[in-house]
C-alpha cells in the first residue's frame, strides 16, 4: 500500500546489469557518485509572505515540493492540565510521549501531539490516497518523536500554538517523495517564526503579541541567537532514505537505483539534544520499513526464469541484520552522512 | 448471486467460544521478568470459511478484583483470516504474481473508545507494516493473476493509558502510541499463522518481536521485551521486527522513540538500536516456538478431519 508503485521502464536485462554493478565491491552507480553522496539540490526559505515559515526544494531529478508553516493561537482545551512553563522545554532531557503530562516539576514537558498537524498534498492523489495518508503519517511521527516539540508550542497554561504544516509536492512523484518531503519540512520549520508575545505569559492572562515580524522569535532557534541563554541546539528531524544492494548501501537513491533495491529502509535522525552523549552521535527518532518497489513491479522476468546469470529477480525474503545495522550505524555515527545533511542544511537557513 | 462483487461466505459461521481467562492477584506494573513474554495463545484454522485462519490471544497479566474500568489490564486478541489465493476479477490487469491485499481494523468494541468501521489512518498504517512484514516471505510467482487478503480484526486492543486517555481526552490517536506496536508485533504473528494454514507457500514462517526500553521513576533504563504499555511510567523507545528464524532476517523494523541517546545511568553501557533490535528478535524467536506448536496442532486436526469424514462428502462439497 504505501510505496508508488513505480512504473519501470527499464527492462530485466536493464536492472540486471543495474543490480550487478550496484552490488560489486566498491559499487558503481550509474551516475557515479559515491554510495553515500546525495544529489545536488536547490532551496530557498522564506519565500511565502503569508506564512509563518516556508522553504522549497528542488532535486536534480526535477522533483520539487513547497511547504508553508502556519501557526494560529488556540486555547488549551482542557481547564485544570497544567503544563510546566519554567522552560518551555527546550534543554530538557529525553521525554517520550506515551501519554500527556499533567504534573508540575516533574522534569516533563507539556503540550499535545495533536497541536501539530501536517497535510500532504500530491498532485494527482486524493486527499485520502493511502500514499499520502502515509507520507504525512511518517513525517508527522518523526516531528513529535522526539517528544520535545510540542513543548516549544506553549504560550501559557491557557494558550497554544497550533501549528500546520502543509507540505505541497509539486512535480509527479518520481522516486519515492519522502525524504525531499521531509528535508523541505525541516528547512521550513527551521524558517519559522513566531510573534514575539508582550504580555499576558501570567497564568490566567490572554496572551498579547507584539506585531512588529521583526521581533518575531524563531521556533527553533539557531545556535548562535542571544535572545536564549543556553542556546541549545535542537533542530527539527530529517528522514533519509537508505537502500541496500547486496552488501553495499546506498544514500539518495534514484529512481533508476531503487527498483534494484534488496531492502528499503525510512531513517528518522535529530541532532542529539541530551546531556549524556557528548560523543557527537545524532538520536535515532524512528526506523521503519518500506516495501522495496521491486516486489511490486510487474516484471515478467519473474515467471519462469532462474539462475544467477539470468534475468534479475526481486530478492525473496527480508534483509539480514547486520546490513539493518550498518545502514542505522552510517546514518547517526559521528560525522556520518546524517551530520553531513544536517550540516548542509543550515546553510540554507 | 451477485457476479459482480466478491461474494462472502456461502454458509453462516459459528462464533467459537472461548473459556474464561483465570483469576489471578491483582498486582500494579510488570509482573514478569525483563526478558519474558506474556503466554500467546494461537490456534489456527478457526474459522470455516475462510482458506486459512488464526487466532492469537496474549495472557492478561493481571485481572484486579476492584470494579472500576480503568484498572482493568487490557488483553490483547486478534484473529486473522486469510481469502484466496482466489483470481482477480476480470477488469483488473494482468498480474504475474500473487497480489497481497492487508486489512487491519479495530473492531468497535475493541478499546475503551469505540472505532468507526471505516479504516482511520493508524488502521491503515498498521495494515501498511503488516504488508511490509508479509509481502517478501510469499513465493507469489507461483499463483499469477491472483490475490491474497490478508484481513486482522483486533478484537481487544491494548490502550495507551487508559488513566490519561481518559483524563485528557487524548488518544494520540495519529502516532498511534505504543500499543500499536504491540498489536503489530501480534498481527504479524497471526497472519503468518493463518497464511500457512491456507497453505501458502511462504520462504519462512515470520513471528512478530517487540523489545521496549523503559523507565520507571527513580530507576535506570531498562530493556524488557514484549512490553505491555500501561505496566510501565514511561516507554523511551520501541522496536518492532518481522523476523525470519531459519534465514536469520528481518522483513519488517519499526522503532520509535529516543532510541540512541541513553546511557544506563552508569554512563557505561549504552542501550542503542543494535541492542534493541536483538532482544525484539528474541521476543520474536519466542514467539515462533508457539506458532510452530500451533501449526502442527492445526495440521494434526485436519488429518484427522479429513480421515474422520467419508471421502465421498468431501468431494462434494
Amino acid at each position: 500500500m504505501p510505496p508508488t508503485p513505480l512504473p519501470t521502464l527499464l527492462s530485466s536485462s536493464e536492472l540486471s546489469y543495474l543490480h550487478t554493478s550496484l552490488s560489486l565491491s566498491p559499487p558503481i552507480r550509474p551516475d557515479a557518485r559515491s554510495p553515500t553522496s546525495f544529489r545536488p539540490l536547490v532551496a530557498e526559505t522564506d519565500l511565502l509572505p503569508t506564512a509563518n515559515g516556508s522553504a522549497r526544494l528542488c532535486f536534480a531529478d526535477g522533483t520539487e515540493a513547497i511547504v508553508g508553516v502556519k501557526a494560529e493561537v488556540e486555547r488549551t482545551g482542557v481547564v485544570g492540565k497544567k503544563v510546566d512553563l519554567r522552560d518551555s522545554g527546550v534543554e530538557e532531557d529525553i521525554e517520550m510521549g506515551d501519554g500527556d503530562d499533567k504534573t508540575v516539576g516533574s522534569g516533563k514537558v507539556g503540550g499535545e501531539d495533536r497541536w501539530l498537524e501536517v497535510t500532504v498534498d500530491i498532485p494527482g492523489q486524493r486527499d485520502d490516497d493511502a500514499m499520502v495518508v502515509f507520507l504525512g503519517q511518517m513525517i508527522f511521527e518523526g516531528l513529535v518523536a522526539d517528544g520535545e516539540f510540542r513543548g516549544r508550542l506553549v504560550v501559557n497554561e491557557r494558550w497554544h500554538w497550533r501549528v500546520f504544516v502543509d507540505i505541497l509536492l509539486l512535480s509527479a512523484p518520481l522516486t519515492y517523495p519522502l525524504p525531499l518531503l521531509s528535508l523541505t519540512t525541516h528547512l521550513a520549520l527551521l524558517s519559522t517564526h513566531l510573534p514575539a508575545p508582550v504580555a499576558g505569559l501570567g497564568k490566567d492572562d490572554d496572551p498579547l503579541f507584539n506585531d512588529d515580524w521583526d521581533a518575531a522569535f524563531p521556533l527553533y532557534p539557531s545556535a548562535y541567537s542571544k535572545s536564549r541563554a543556553k542556546a541549545s541546539i535542537a533542530r527539527p528531524p530529517i528522514t533519509l532514505l537508505v537502500i541496500s544492494v547486496g552488501d553495499n548501501i546506498f544514500f539518495d537513491p534514484s529512481h533508476a537505483e531503487l527498483a534494484v533495491a534488496d531492502a528499503v529502509i525510512a531513517v528518522t535522525i535529530a541532532s542529539s539534544t541530551s546531556e549524556n552523549r557528548n560523543d557527537g552521535e545524532l538520536s535515532l527518532l524512528a526506523i521503519r520499513t518500506i516495501d522495496p518497489p521491486s516486489r511490486l513491479s510487474s516484471l515478467a522476468a519473474e515467471v519462469g526464469q532462474a539462475g544467477e546469470d539470468g534475468a534479475w529477480k526481486p530478492k525473496k525474503g527480508g534483509m539480514s541484520r547486520s546490513v539493518l545495522r550498518k545502514m542505522v550505524g552510517m546514518c547517526v555515527e559521528k560525522g556520518g552522512v546524517g551530520q553531513e545533511v544536517l550540516g548542509g542544511l543550515e546553510g540554507f537557513t | 448471486m451477485d457476479r459482480r462483487r466478491v461474494n462472502g461466505p456461502p454458509g453462516g459461521t459459528a462464533p467459537p467460544v472461548y473459556l474464561p481467562p483465570g483469576r489471578t492477584a491483582a498486582a500494579p506494573g510488570r509482573t514478569r521478568g525483563p526478558n519474558e513474554i506474556r503466554k500467546i495463545f494461537l490456534k489456527t484454522g478457526l474459522t470455516p470459511s475462510a482458506a486459512g485462519s488464526a487466532y492469537l490471544e496474549l495472557e492478561t497479566p493481571s485481572i484486579n478484583h476492584s470494579n472500576s474500568l480503568l484498572d482493568r489490564t487490557p488483553a490483547l486478541k486478534l484473529t486473522c483470516t486469510v481469502h484466496g489465493p482466489r483470481p482477480l476479477p476480470r477488469s483488473s490487469p494482468f498480474s504475474p504474481r500473487l497480489l497481497l491485499s492487508t486489512r487491519v481494523k479495530f473492531a468497535p468494541f475493541a478499546a475503551r473508545q469505540r472505532r468507526g468501521y471505516i479504516p482511520d489512518s493508524g488502521e491503515r498504517d498498521l495494515a501498511a507494516h503488516l504488508e511490509t512484514a508479509l509481502r517478501g516471505i510469499l513465493i507469489g510467482g507461483r499463483w499469477p493473476k491472483s490475490g491474497v487478503d490478508v484481513i486482522v480484526t483486533v478484537l481487544e486492543g491494548e490502550e495507551d493509558c487508559p488513566r490519561d486517555a481518559l483524563a485528557t481526552g487524548n488518544q494520540n490517536g495519529r502516532t498511534g502510541g505504543w500499543g500499536m506496536m504491540s498489536i503489530l508485533s501480534g498481527c504479524i504473528t497471526v497472519a503468518s499463522a493463518a497464511l500457512t494454514d491456507a497453505g501458502i507457500d511462504c520462504v519462512d514462517i515470520v513471528t512478530g518481536g517487540i523489545a521496549a526500553i523503559v523507565r520507571q521513576p527513580a530507576a535506570p533504563a531498562q530493556l524488557v521485551l514484549d512490553p505491555c504499555p500501561p505496566d510501565h511510567e514511561e516507554i523511551i523507545a520501541a522496536c518492532v521486527i518481522g523476523y525470519l528464524q531459519s534465514r536469520d532476517e528481518v522483513t519488517e523494523t519499526w522503532a520509535k522513540g529516543n532510541i540512541t541517546a541513553l546511557s544506563d545511568g552508569k554512563g557505561t553501557t549504552k542501550m542503542g538500536f543494535d541492542t534493541l533490535i536483538d532482544h525484539a528478535v528474541e521476543a520474536a524467536m519466542a514467539a515462533r516456538r508457539v506458532l510452530v506448536e500451533a501449526l502442527k496442532e492445526g495440521t494434526e486436526a485436519k488429518i484427522q478431519n479429513s480421515q474422520a469424514k467419508p471421502p465421498g462428502r468431501a468431494m462434494g462439497t
